[in-house]
């Protein structure tokens, strides 16, 4: 059995003891849940391990004598002061490095792209001057750019705002604006809602086209003899809950 | 109790058998729905089209094998494309967990499209720090990156050869299943060391993202297995995404019935209730 026909079993065995977590859940469930979890950390372990402590530090520490990463190494070193609780303060410098260093280099880049460019965006003409033709008004609202999705932006925006506006009672006009605050909100989570399902959709759309793929004859048809497999299981362990509880009773 | 009672309270199972049967049968029989292109993703093909040969296009494979159904076909299909148009390919991945499945990607399309290692294209594997590794790789390259995912010094690789930095980089796109992701190489990279940035995202993601197309800071985006079925039209090499899209179309029927039989049912007994003074 070369390694893609194997991977191709143990590839369809774990995806249908996943899928049986929607019968209901069962030990197949837990132990496909528990391999996921166990190797998914085991392989970013070592893939951290390779890289960072061999490739980033030890072979350049040794083989080209780049002493100067040994201040990295000790910052990192002072985190593991941690498991000592006479030592323990030591990993608050090392925190403070990287809390420091974080914020200092987040802070204003993300003021920079998500608020500045942002508000830069949504404030744009509502009319255009478009040469000789003076003013106009587009109204395509296919075209992110029209004019029509600059009002309809603003109103957006201004009203939903306002919707978060909580020092003044939402009465009279101010009731309709923070209704139409939360029907701008109630589109947004709709079309949020709607992505997620076409993502999780497309999940299921991944797994059934391997299982197709690992039925073929090529494969010695693991889709078909592991569901089989995982059926009976279920039926088995199904009874043995039923028989265990009567028994109890 | 009422058929409509009885509606509401129906087995989960048989739901999830109907949504798998919606999933199964198009695959099984694909029928070819329409494919329409929409202007985001035709961003990103229209600017590789625009690069001249042999400039230097960076993909970040930013996810791991959680979300291969919705990012792996919009990598096979960029790196296709890329490669047909001679541009020299330069990728890595910010996602340690995603390592070894970006490698096997890059060398499948390489080997298929009959593109040399180290001339052709590059993987530079996985590098510690997040969004720490954009601003270094801002800086300078191969410090970020002194050696590939083989142990090769990216120094000594032609396909990097006049490529100090981000600045350096002809396009860049990054596949993002979450942090660090398109908004990070935006953020920390295109912000700061002005490149040209295109995305491509789960369907969770991508109405996050959408404010970012607008505003231009990146200059498209192809979003989930939708997105990735439109870029495989555009380059007119029909795969996975494709064959993917009428069962995709199929389920999203079956859920917007569901839901408008669920709201029937839900207003019928509201009726009901409301005639037998049970509501105010």
């Amino acid at each position: 059995m070369d390694a893609t026909v194997f991977g191709a079993w143990v590839a369809t065995g774990l995806t249908l003891l996943i899928f049986s977590f929607l019968y209901k859940d069962n030990p197949l469930f837990k132990l496909a849940e528990h391999l996921y979890v166990g190797v998914s950390v085991g392989y970013t372990i070592v893939k951290a391990y390779d890289t960072v402590l061999v490739h980033l530090v030890v072979k350049p520490i040794v083989e080209q004598g780049e002493i100067s990463l040994l201040i990295p190494v000790a910052i990192g070193m002072l985190m593991l002061t941690r498991y000592v609780p006479k030592a323990a303060w030591m990993s608050r410098y090392a925190f403070a490095f990287i809390v420091g260093m974080g914020a200092g280099l987040a802070i204003p880049r993300t003021i920079s792209s998500f608020i500045l460019k942002q508000v830069e965006d949504t404030i744009r003409p509502l009319l255009s001057l478009a040469g000789s033709d003076g003013v106009t008004f587009s109204m395509n609202l296919l075209n992110p750019a029209s004019n029509l999705n600059a009002i309809i932006i603003l109103l957006g925006v201004s009203s939903v705002l306002f919707y978060f506006f909580f020092s003044i009672e939402h009465t009279g006009v101010g009731k309709a604006v923070a209704r139409t605050g939360i029907i701008f909100l109630m589109i947004s989570f709709g079309a949020a809602f709607g992505y997620t399902v076409m993502a999780r959709m497309s999940l299921l759309i991944g797994r059934l086209t391997d299982l197709i793929e690992y039925s073929d004859a090529s494969y010695g048809r693991p889709t078909i003899w592991l569901l089989i497999a995982t059926v009976g299981a279920l039926i088995v362990l199904s009874r043995r809950s039923r028989t265990g509880g009567q028994k109890e009773q | 109790m009422s058929f409509a009672e009885r509606m509401l309270k129906i087995d989960r199972r048989i739901i999830f058998v109907m949504i798998g049967l919606c999933t199964l049968l198009p695959l099984l029989y694909p029928v070819g729905l329409p494919i329409k292109i929409s202007s985001e993703v035709r961003g990103v093909y229209d600017h590789i089209e625009s690069l001249p040969e042999r400039s230097v296009f960076l993909m970040s494979i930013d996810f791991d094998p959680a979300s291969k159904p919705e990012l792996y076909p919009q990598a096979i299909a960029l790196l296709r494309h890329a490669f047909s148009k001679n541009l020299r390919v330069v990728t890595m991945t910010l996602w340690v967990s995603g390592t070894g499945m970006a490698d096997q990607i890059v060398t499948q399309v390489a080997k298929e499209m009959g593109k040399e290692y180290g001339t052709d294209y590059a993987f530079l594997g996985w590098s510690p720090g997040g969004s720490a590794v954009i601003i270094n790789m801002g800086q300078d390259l191969s410090s970020a990156f002194p050696s590939d995912y083989g142990g090769r010094r990216t120094k000594e690789l032609p396909v990097l050869s006049g490529v100090r930095s981000l600045k350096d980089v002809g396009y860049m796109v990054s596949l993002g299943a979450g942090r660090p992701g398109v908004e990070e190489w935006y953020v920390f990279g295109k912000d700061k060391y002005k490149f040209e940035l295109g995305g491509g995202c789960t369907g969770v993601m991508a109405p996050g993202l959408y404010p970012l197309l607008r505003s231009g800071q990146i200059n498209g985006l192809i979003g989930g297995l939708r997105g990735a079925a439109e870029y495989e039209s555009l380059i007119d090499q029909k795969g996975q995404a494709v064959a993917g899209m009428d069962a995709q179309s199929a389920t999203h029927i079956a859920i917007i019935v569901l839901v408008i039989i669920c709201n029937v049912f839900y207003l019928s007994l509201r009726r009901a209730a409301r005639s037998h003074g049970q509501i105010g």
